[in-house]
């Protein structure tokens, strides 16, 4: 018996079926594929993108987009500091969850906070937590402006936003880095295929 | 105030097919080309509710689609495209039953790519965003388009499985219409909506949904929620079940209230709202394990009977099951009905004595109420006093599943 933190009285249930089981069943290795950058630095697309090679390959993928899990578990959720940080936390515990049932977790989020990244990756057991950096850089994002908030947060209409008036902490030792090639973004097939390398070579795509 | 819809379908009355060098040229050609456009009105009372509306899935209609839609339809033709910022082009609208009064569209283009003229169609654009596109068509023009799309050197999106290159972004913006329902549309400009605190947030739409995920797994993804005292089998069952699936080729996954408050829920505790928040976001983690297709058995006491419907209710009335256009997503309550005394005889955990010694405050079934579902798939009792085995009571689960096709994709 245990407690953890607030909850007082609670046992951990052990089941027979484990990850090596369900591993064994989808033929890949559960992991969190974890995609930071600015916000307009192509996170989604990325994820959305990788998300379908991997299903043409036959792997079974879920993307955990953060802002369609603020619609939902995280709707309680502003953008200040401790909510952001609980925001990436409980994306990370779910993200855990998934890995732990076999999927390959895309977890697509601004994050620009180096610690709560950091306690993430501590959730996850070897070597799972695989970080993506969308090093795309300010001008670019805000060119784009795809969503029209760099506009507004110029404008002072939104505060705190990440890139403009807070702060973005990049990534120290990421796993995979997407970046520009001679000044140009490389296209989401190249994004997603440099990711889906690295998940072959690291022997994720098999039990 | 401006309202977006969503395009159901945008079909060129005059496609022209342009030789261009200069872009000039090509873009004032573009000028005159008209079209004619209709909208599906959602009038089913989402407002304030977000996420958005989704487009229809290409191979089956949307059986989800809300019951009082409406189309309207305008014609009008493209006067200006700019390749900067968006531009606003004016369209007029012939009037329609639900729109009695003439009214105004814009249609907003983004960046029409400098060199995107020779436009095939505009058609709707699926992946990863909405709205409308140009379809270039003619050979060497293409291939140059595609060169520069893939290079991100326009708004554009190139899809390679209809080897269509597609370089104008859009959306269709309102103005004035009355209209009683929340909408979306309009790529590039994407609708922003704001949903408890979390302000300005997008729903970002995905090639790979649910439906092909439960065809690659061969099942239907659906949350099994197994509610019952301290000490009934809750978790039994759900690994006994678990163990069952695995068996059968099925993929599931066990969402234990016990283990969650290890990790995720860890910042709760049992207060009634606690317990109550403990189970919502079991609730959205167990929607999102069924949207990847996975079955997903929560098995938690979840003693309070509003919580468990706010659970059901999330399922069928959340966009992200509209989204994949799902009918199938459903949860199972099981009811462990186990009667108090055989599981304070059991108390496996050791709990009911501290809670009848006053060691523990609050706890369900001896200080804390325990609300039996009224109305549920699933009951466990005793059979003749005597308590199923576990296996026997996994069975009875996995005919369930059967019975109702969760067992084909």
């Amino acid at each position: 018996m245990s407690s953890v933190k607030m909850s007082t009285n609670i046992f951990w249930q052990d089941c027979p079926i484990g990850k090596l089981d369900r591993q064994k069943l989808l033929n890949q290795k559960g992991c969190v594929v974890w995609i930071t950058g600015l916000s307009g630095s192509g996170k989604s697309t990325l994820a959305c993108t990788l998300g379908r090679e991997l299903h043409s390959r036959g792997k079974l993928s879920y993307i955990l987009d953060g802002d369609n899990l603020r619609h939902g578990l995280n709707k309680d959720l502003g953008f200040k500091v401790e909510d952001r940080a609980e925001n990436i936390r409980r994306v990370g515990e779910v993200a855990k969850l998934f890995s732990d049932a076999g999927l390959i977790c895309i977890a697509s989020l601004i994050s620009p906070y180096r610690r709560d990244r950091e306690s993430c990756r501590a959730l996850l057991p070897d070597a799972s937590f695989i970080e993506v950096f969308m090093n795309i850089p300010l001008e670019v994002c805000e060119a784009r402006d795809a969503k029209g908030l760099y506009k507004l947060a110029r404008a002072g209409k939104i505060k705190g936003f990440t890139g403009i008036d807070d702060p973005y902490e990049p990534p120290q030792n990421c796993e995979i880095q997407i970046e520009l090639k001679d000044g140009v973004c490389p296209s989401p097939s190249d994004m997603a295929g440099q990711v889906v390398s690295y998940l072959e070579e690291n022997g994720f795509l098999h039990e | 105030m401006i309202e977006s819809y969503s395009i159901v379908n945008f079909v060129f009355i005059h496609p022209k097919k342009v030789n261009c060098k200069n872009t000039r040229k090509a873009n004032s050609s573009l000028l005159s080309l008209s079209f004619s456009l209709s909208l599906s009105l959602p009038i089913n009372g989402l407002r304030g509710r977000s996420p958005p509306f989704p487009p229809p899935p290409t191979s089956a209609p949307s059986p989800i689609a809300p019951p009082s839609a409406s189309r309207l339809r305008c014609s009008g033709r493209l006067l200006a495209m700019n390749a900067a910022a968006s531009s606003a082009l004016p369209l007029r609208c012939s009037p329609s039953p639900s729109a009695p009064r003439p009214h105004r569209l814009r249609l907003g283009i983004l960046r029409v790519h400098r060199r995107a003229a020779a436009v095939a169609r505009i058609c709707p654009v699926g992946r990863g965003s909405e709205g409308l596109g140009a379809v270039v068509r003619s050979g060497a023009l293409r291939r140059r388009v595609m060169a520069a799309a893939e290079s991100r050197m326009g708004t554009g999106f190139v899809d390679k499985e209809e080897e269509e290159a597609v370089v104008a972004g859009g959306g269709v913006e309102t103005s004035g219409m009355r209209s009683e329902g929340a909408t979306v549309a309009g790529i590039n400009k994407p609708m922003m909506s704001t949903v408890g605190r979390s302000t300005n947030i997008v729903w970002h739409e995905c090639p790979v949904g649910k439906l092909e995920r439960q065809k690659l797994l061969g099942q239907k993804g659906c949350v099994i929620w197994i509610t019952g005292l301290s000490g009934s089998g809750k978790s039994t069952l759900a690994c006994a079940l678990s163990r069952e699936l695995y068996c059968r080729g099925h993929l599931s996954y066990v969402l234990d209230g016990d283990n969650v408050r290890h990790g995720l829920n860890k910042d709760l505790s049992f207060k009634p709202e606690d317990r109550a928040e403990n189970i919502r976001r079991i609730g959205e983690v167990a929607k999102l394990f069924a949207d990847a297709g996975i079955i997903c058995i929560a098995s938690l006491i979840s003693p309070y009977r509003q919580d468990r419907d706010a659970c059901r209710a999330i399922l069928p009335e959340n966009a992200f099951i509209e989204v994949i256009s799902s009918l199938h997503d459903a949860i199972c309550n099981v009811f462990m009905d186990m009667p108090l005394e055989v599981c304070e005889a059991r108390d496996a955990k050791g709990l009911y004595k501290l809670a009848r010694a006053g060691k523990i405050k609050g706890f369900t079934g001896i200080d804390d109420l325990y609300e039996p579902p009224l109305d549920c798939e699933i009951t466990i009792q005793q059979k003749d006093g005597v308590c199923p085995s576990p296996a026997a009571m996994a069975e009875q689960v996995v005919s369930y599943l059967e019975s109702n096709g969760y067992f084909r994709a």
